[in-house]
């Protein structure tokens, strides 16, 4: 478990999921930027395996709306997930995803399949990173940003995602922190004074 | 303000529609789905929809023929074929048709990406080219009603201009016909905050009732008898700019309740519709009529005035400001002269005083084309007052014409009697009285013969 203000929360906001074979760096990292930059108090659970559930054999990839859909009907475990997973995602209409959440919802999935670096490691974890970070912006409900300095910006290319930043821009921060809020309210509500 | 694009994605596949509309959400566009051509048709009846995806292979209804009819229902709507591999050849004769684009499905998240940002360029500079063509017609037909003034009162006036154009509230307008008040409307809406967005004008005296509604609401197809199409209203176009309503004393009391329920809800139907369309513009409206004598007649409401009427803005006529007169003649003459290619370089003193006595009726309007004809006429570098004799005329009949009858019957009676060398007889039996009659006018107006 990554060691957040959870001793604070009693809960951990956010179960994140390896599917398969994930490197356990590739976690430690993308939890430990999750409290970071959204100060969100994260689980690693266990692996689970390849979803085969959602499998295309036909495009021999997976489909991320499915493993969404069974994420979300999970009633164990923090209130929101993110799964990570090595395998390739796409959904009905698209070739390929890097990630797939539902807006305002409380799952994503994240795919490290095409975010490898070919020279550098370390661009390889920061665009994980990034892309983790980037759909828990949507699950809190933020639509992509026209900022050029914000990581809610949609990335057509990877190369366009590793010049943005690290971080949201002022409004998208203010609205993570706003939703932040709320989450926390509905998870750990106020005793209430007789 | 830039408003989010609103899409409909039709499709027969549920999973389609959901990633689509879940892609499209993510990137802040307003996304409703349908599950088939008849639904789709049945939404676009009641919403209008920027852009439209399609699939072609639908069952019942296809792509190709919901394309035939979102076309024929909304002429300038953007339309994306989405399509399988297969139909290539099906998408490419639905863009003969009227699609912008197909898509093959599967498609890259940088292809929608990229055609989602092109057909949002397209469609603000559609929008901005539509509203830009219409300033320059706009510009063209008043080229040449510069600002030109040297009266403290037109001073005073666009001082006036310069307080009021940022702030939101309406404008009234009032002047003489030919004064420039459509060139103050323009002024204003320069300096306003709505400077980017169009500026639309409508003459409200021009035009039937039924026509002007027409004009101002736009209307449906089918909504009257020759509405082949739908239509857009200036309501419509004004959103984001100015709407400039010209002689709106001339608008029956039932459009003035319309418009003032358009101006207290900022929102309206077309004719023959039943959806609402959001509208937000500056109001400025123009008027030679006196309101507040229309308002004692019943044929002006109150409210609707003071709506309108926040600030307002009276321009005098130009005989009372005949400072202007010069400046203006000399702009004009260089104006004209340029643009016919005469070697005009201006007006002689004499001529100018001519311009100056001269009272105007159709004010500055008159005046530009007073100069634009001895611009055409004139063969030397300087105009002269023989080339505006036609004006004296012009005095005369003016003069005879703003005679009381009393006056003129003095000055018809003293000069039959001059023409008849002061003979009594003579002149009674022109002026078709007797003479007895005629000796007694003489007596009471105090004419001699002579």
């Amino acid at each position: 478990m990554v060691e957040t203000d959870a001793i604070q929360h009693q809960h951990a906001f956010l179960d994140l999921i390896p599917l398969g074979h994930v490197d356990p760096l590739v976690l430690s990292i993308v939890g430990a930027n999750l409290q970071a930059v959204l100060d969100l108090p994260t689980d690693i659970t266990v692996p689970r395996p390849d979803p085969a559930y959602a499998y295309l054999p036909s495009r021999h990839q997976y489909d991320a709306v499915k493993i969404l859909k069974n994420l979300t009907v999970e009633e164990s475990g923090a209130p929101l997930k993110l799964a990570i997973t090595a395998q390739d995602l796409c959904i009905p209409i698209l070739t390929y995803v890097y990630g797939e959440s539902q807006l305002g919802g409380r799952a994503a999935v994240v795919s490290i399949n095409r975010l490898s670096h070919h020279r550098s490691r370390e661009k390889t974890f920061v665009r994980i990173a990034k892309i983790c970070i980037h759909e828990m912006g949507h699950i809190f409900g933020l639509e992509h940003c026209w900022e050029s300095s914000c990581l809610m910006r949609f990335s057509k290319q990877l190369e366009q995602l590793d010049q943005l930043p690290l971080h949201f821009c002022s409004a998208c921060e203010y609205e993570i922190a706003r939703q932040r809020k709320r989450l926390l309210e509905r998870i750990c509500p106020p005793p209430v004074s007789e | 303000m830039v408003r989010a694009m609103k899409v409909l994605v039709v499709d027969d596949e549920t999973a389609i529609c959901q990633a689509l509309s879940a892609w499209l959400s993510k990137e802040g566009y307003h996304v409703e789905t349908a599950s088939s051509g008849p639904e789709a048709l049945a939404y676009q009846a009641d919403h209008h929809f920027d852009l439209y995806l399609l699939d072609i292979k639908m069952p019942g209804m296809d792509g190709l023929e919901v394309l035939a009819k979102v076309m024929e229902e909304q002429p300038d709507a953007t339309v994306i074929m989405i399509t399988a591999h297969g139909s290539i050849q099906t998408a490419v004769e639905a863009m003969k048709r009227g699609a912008v684009e197909y898509l093959c499905k599967p498609f890259d998240p940088d292809e929608l990406s990229l055609l989602m940002e092109r057909v949002a360029a397209n469609k603000a500079l559609r929008e901005e080219n539509e509203a830009l063509r219409e300033q320059l017609l706009e510009r063209q037909e008043t080229l040449l009603d510069g600002f030109v003034a040297q009266s403290s009162a037109m001073h005073h006036i666009l001082s006036t201009i310069e307080e009021v154009a940022p702030t939101p509230s309406p404008i009234l307008i009032t002047g003489e016909t030919g004064v420039g008040k459509d060139l103050v409307a323009r002024a204003i809406h320069m300096r306003s905050e709505q400077a980017n967005g169009p500026f639309v004008a409508i003459n409200c005296g021009a035009q039937s009732e039924t026509l002007l509604e027409s004009e101002l609401f736009g209307h449906e197809k089918g909504a009257f008898t020759g509405a082949v199409r739908a239509r857009r209203g200036r309501l419509e176009m004004a959103n984001s700019g100015t709407l400039f309503l010209d002689e709106i004393g001339e608008i029956s009391p039932k459009m003035q309740i319309n418009l003032l329920r358009v101006l207290e809800e900022k929102k309206f139907q077309r004719v023959g519709g039943n959806q609402y369309i959001d509208t937000h513009f500056r109001l400025i409206s123009a008027t030679h009529r006196d309101l507040m004598e229309l308002i004692k007649e019943d044929q002006f409401r109150e409210d609707f005035f003071y709506r309108i009427n926040v600030f307002s803005i009276d321009i005098p006529p130009l005989r009372e400001r005949v400072e202007d007169i010069p400046v203006l003649a000399d702009y004009f003459a260089g104006c004209f002269a340029a643009e016919t290619g005469k070697p005009v370089e201006g007006l002689t003193q004499k001529a100018l005083q001519i311009l100056c006595e001269y009272h105007w009726p159709g004010n500055v309007r008159e005046l530009r084309n007073v100069i634009e004809r001895v611009v055409v006429i004139s063969r030397g570098r300087m105009i002269g007052a023989d080339e505006l004799c036609f004006l004296q005329e012009r005095a005369d009949d003016c003069h005879f014409g703003a005679m009381t009858l009393k006056e003129m019957e003095i000055r018809h009676i003293e000069a039959t009697l001059e023409a008849c060398g002061g003979n009594i007889t003579r002149a009674a039996k022109q002026l078709g009285i007797d003479r007895v009659t005629l000796s007694r006018k003489m007596k009471r107006y105090a004419l001699s013969k002579a």
